[in-house]
C-alpha cells in the first residue's frame, strides 16, 4: 500500500523530482543529511512542547501555571516546531518522491499526520480552554491521542528508512 | 590507554554481533533513542528558555524548573540506556568515528553544565524567580545548554557519515 498504488499516478512524482528543489537536494552530497538534521531537531522541539501541555492535560505535569497559561506560552514554539519540521520535510520528499511514491510508511506518516494535525487543532484546543477543570476525563483522553498521534507520526518516519533498507535501496 | 583492542574484541561478542546484525533489535533500539529526544532534549529545552528569558518568564524559574525536572531525567535515562546498548552494539564503529568522539565529549560537557548549574546556579535563583532576566550565570548555563545538545544531536546524525 503507497500513494502511487492507491492514489497517485507515478507522473506525479517523477514532476515532483524533477522540481528545482527535489532536483537539487537529490544530487546534492549533503543537503537531503542537513535536512534531514533540521527535521529532527524541529521534530524535538515539537514533541517537547506539545508533551508538557499534554502532562498537565494528563494531571502530572507542571503545577504552577494553569493548562491555558502552559499552553499559551508552549503553543507558539509547537506551530513554529511544525512550520520547521514541515519545511523540511517537504524538500526532503521532493528529493525522494518516485520512492516516497512507493514507499507504504510514507503514506501511513501522511495519514497520521492528518489525524495529529486534526486531533491538535480540534479537540486538544477545546481541552484546553479556560475554565475547563483540572484533569477531567476529557482532558486526559486528549492527552493521550495527543500524544499517541505524534509518536505514531514519529514512528512512520522511523519505518520509512526501515522499509527501504528491506527492499534493497539504501535511504539518501 | 590503548582501547582499540578491547573495543574491537567487544566489537565481536555475541551480544554485540546480535544487537548489530539483527533487523529487528537495532532498528528498535535506535527508535526509542531518536524519539527519546522529544523526552529528553525536548523538555530540558524549557529550563534553558525560561534561563535565558525566552519563554514562562510571567513565572518562578525556580518553579518552572522544578517541575520539568523529573522529566527531563526521565528522558535522559532512556537516552543514556538506549545510547549505551547502540555503543554496545557498534563499539567499533563509534570509537573510530570523529563524530561520535565528538558527541561523547559534547555529552561530557553538557554533564558538567548540569552540575554546575546544580552546585552554583540553582541556589541563586530563588532571589531572582520573579525576573525576566535572571543573572548572568544562570543565562549562560541555558545558552550553552542549548548550544550542546544542539551540537550532540547534529553528531549523532552525522556519525553515518563520519
Amino acid at each position: 500500500m503507497s500513494f502511487q498504488n492507491l492514489l497517485l499516478p507515478p507522473s506525479f512524482f517523477q514532476w515532483c523530482e524533477a522540481t528545482f528543489i527535489g532536483h537539487w537536494i537529490k544530487y546534492s552530497r549533503w543537503d537531503f543529511a542537513i535536512l534531514e538534521t533540521m527535521h529532527i531537531i524541529g521534530i524535538t522541539l515539537l514533541i517537547g512542547s506539545t508533551l508538557v501541555v499534554d502532562l498537565r492535560l494528563l494531571g502530572v505535569g507542571n503545577r504552577t501555571l494553569s493548562t491555558k497559561q502552559l499552553s499559551d506560552e508552549l503553543e507558539p514554539w509547537t506551530r513554529v516546531a511544525l512550520g520547521f519540521t514541515i519545511a523540511t520535510g517537504v524538500p526532503m520528499f521532493l528529493s525522494e518522491a518516485v520512492r516516497m511514491g512507493l514507499n507504504g510508511p510514507f503514506l501511513f506518516k501522511m495519514i497520521l499526520l492528518i489525524f495529529a494535525l486534526l486531533i491538535h487543532f480540534t479537540i486538544r484546543r477545546r481541552a484546553i480552554r479556560p475554565g475547563m477543570e483540572d484533569g477531567i476525563l476529557f482532558g486526559r483522553v486528549v492527552a493521550c491521542l495527543s500524544l499517541i498521534s505524534w509518536l505514531s507520526v514519529a514512528l512512520a518516519g522511523r519505518a520509512i528508512a526501515f522499509f527501504m533498507t528491506l527492499n534493497g535501496s539504501s535511504p539518501g | 590507554m590503548h582501547l582499540l583492542p578491547f573495543v574491537q574484541w567487544l566489537n565481536e561478542t555475541p551480544w554485540s554481533v546480535f544487537l548489530r546484525e539483527n533487523d529487528w533489535t537495532f532498528a528498535l533500539i535506535e527508535t526509542v533513542h531518536i524519539l527519546g529526544l522529544g523526552l529528553s532534549v525536548g523538555t530540558i529545552l524549557w529550563v534553558d528558555f525560561r534561563l535565558v528569558g525566552l519563554t514562562m518568564t510571567r513565572y518562578s524559574a525556580s518553579e518552572v524548573i522544578n517541575q520539568i525536572e523529573p522529566w527531563a531525567i526521565k528522558g535522559f535515562i532512556v537516552m543514556f540506556v538506549s545510547g549505551l546498548l547502540l555503543l554496545f552494539a557498534e563499539p567499533e564503529k563509534c570509537y573510530t568515528r570523529t563524530s561520535f568522539r565528538l558527541k561523547a565529549l559534547l555529552l561530557i560537557l553538557a554533564g558538567f553544565n548540569i552540575l554546575y548549574f546544580n552546585k552554583r546556579v540553582r541556589s541563586t535563583l530563588r532571589e531572582h524567580d520573579q525576573d525576566v532576566i535572571l543573572p548572568w550565570r544562570a543565562q549562560a548555563v541555558g545558552y550553552l545548554s542549548m548550544g550542546l545538545w544542539l551540537g550532540i544531536i547534529i553528531c549523532g546524525r552525522w556519525m553515518a557519515y563520519f
